[in-house]
């Protein structure tokens, strides 16, 4: 049986424990509403250059009526050989199943994926170090190859050892997210795209509308089959305790369940580049394209991210609540506790003083 | 003569906000092939944008007005309706948030990546797109302490 001082010991450790968990709900729940915030504020440009493309696929065949050569190649599908996987969790743990959530789905999708060759990308901490102990590093090799212009010059050559591999990781971008670090892997992605290294791109994300409405999905990124729709293999839902869980936290929180209302400023963004005149085109449709094509593809790599962060600060409120629910429970049975224990004790004291006076 | 009946909307978009909406007499664009003003009115026109200053004349209304009216951008597309102007671009900062340190590096490594182009071609455009970046940033800087 413990004592009174051991159990109020004990409560005052719980204690200190809540007051962490607290603190850390509250500032997810700040984080969280600015990364909402963020992802809502990217929504025109993504809108907009979504319309714009849709309206110059629409006006302007993909496959160039003169010359038969199609005006991308990011529109070209080729049989999926080699796959390029981009997993994106986050930086930290303590979010309850978030990290989990995604890692699952993607193993997922590379086990259903059999025999083919896979190349995984990361972003976050937390993908990155659960590949990491799996799957090895892809190996570059240099190699001397002869050019006729100016003698000899060395190029890297891919020397691939196993049939899944990790080609890269992206450390530290969440947590002050930029456009521009999403537009650097995009450029990337389209790079080996272009180059036929790989056949396809998907990417495994936590895709959030709401506290309550979020789901962890695999999209299909490259290649391009329709502009402006997810294209998805796969979703987790969230279960219904998940949600009325979240619904809670983000409730004590004064968290919004609600998705914003943004039906003006979309329809607003649609109409960019759709009107139904006849633009003057300064550039060719090879080079409009061009210049459309890594910027759209960036645009929804952003949204990727910026959905992830917004998810994986509203995952840690939620389970920062839900620990905190846990201790104030604990604190309650040890309170309960020691009250009876001190009580037990009061009662055989006076026994022993009254059978004492008894006995004389 | 412009009036409230004859003014563009003029909304600059980048990938993570809209930085400007609100309304203008005028827009100086830097498309691809040189600098060009849209006036309201104007033919509807999609054009890519290089790396330059944007400038609007005679802006009001907006929940922006008052502020700087001219902004660095690099890369993007423009939309050219007859009384809408819609700028989409990769960047954009007023003149005064522009670091000229960056800038300044991002030159030499303009340069640094010109000169080991060698012989590919698409080694020199990348070169070149980071050089002209650089130096509009810089010359948007630089005017806008002689202002």
């Amino acid at each position: 049986m413990p004592s009174v001082l051991d159990l109020k010991r004990r409560i005052r450790s719980v204690k200190n424990t809540r007051q962490i968990t607290k603190a850390m709900k509250m500032v997810s729940a700040a984080r969280l509403r600015r990364a909402q915030a963020r992802a809502l504020a990217a929504r025109p440009y993504a809108q907009m250059i979504t319309s714009v493309l849709e309206s110059l696929v629409r006006r302007i065949e993909i496959i160039d009526p003169e010359t038969n050569n199609i005006r991308h190649p990011l529109f070209l599908s080729r049989p999926e050989k080699r796959v390029l996987l981009v997993v994106i969790a986050g930086d930290r743990g303590f979010a309850g199943a978030f990290n989990g959530n995604i890692l699952k789905a993607a193993f997922n999708y590379i086990h259903d994926r059999g025999e083919k060759e896979i190349d995984i990308e990361t972003v976050g901490r937390k993908s990155t170090d659960a590949f990491r102990r799996r799957y090895p590093a892809a190996i570059y090799n240099e190699k001397k190859v002869d050019n006729p212009a100016d003698g000899e010059m060395t190029v890297k050559e891919r020397d691939r050892k196993a049939p899944i591999e990790m080609v890269g990781d992206h450390l530290g971008i969440l947590e002050k997210l930029e456009a521009h670090s999403a537009f650097e892997i995009a450029e990337e992605i389209i790079r080996r795209y272009v180059h036929e290294e790989i056949d396809a791109c998907y990417i495994v994300y936590n895709e959030f509308k709401s506290v309550i409405q979020q789901r962890v999905v695999t999209e299909r990124l490259l290649p391009l089959i329709e502009i402006g729709k997810h294209d998805i293999t796969q979703s987790i839902e969230l279960t219904r305790e998940e949600r009325e869980e979240a619904a809670r936290a983000a409730a004590s929180a004064g968290i919004e369940l609600q998705e914003p209302d943004t039906h003006e400023a979309d329809e607003e963004a649609k109409k960019f580049g759709t009107a139904e005149v006849d633009y003057i085109y300064d550039e060719s449709p090879e080079e409009l394209f061009n210049g459309l094509l890594p910027q759209y593809v960036s645009a929804m790599l952003y949204h990727a991210m910026a959905e992830s962060v917004a998810a994986e600060h509203a995952a840690r409120m939620t389970a920062m609540d839900a620990a905190t629910n846990n201790a104030s429970d604990m604190i309650d049975a040890y309170t309960l506790k020691m009250n009876r224990v001190r009580q037990a004790a009061i009662t055989k004291e006076i026994i022993e003083i009254v059978s004492g006076a008894a006995a004389v | 003569m412009a009036d409230s009946t004859n003014q563009l909307r003029v909304r600059l978009v980048t990938p993570e906000r809209v930085i400007v909406d609100l309304k203008a007499d005028a827009v100086e664009l830097p498309a691809k092939t040189g600098y060009m003003e849209v006036l309201y009115g104007h033919a509807p026109l999609l054009a890519e944008l290089g790396a330059g200053d944007v400038t609007l004349h005679g802006a009001t209304g907006g929940e922006n007005a008052g502020n700087s009216d001219r902004y660095n951008v690099s890369w993007g597309f423009v939309e050219v309706l007859p009384d809408r102007v819609t700028i989409l671009a990769n960047d954009a900062q007023a003149p005064a948030q522009i670091d000229t340190a960056r800038a300044k590096e991002q030159l030499e490594h303009g340069h640094k990546l010109w000169s080991d182009a060698g012989d590919d071609a698409d080694k020199y455009t990348e070169a070149e797109r980071v050089i002209r970046e650089a130096e509009a940033k810089l010359a948007s800087a630089g005017d806008a302490k002689t202002h």
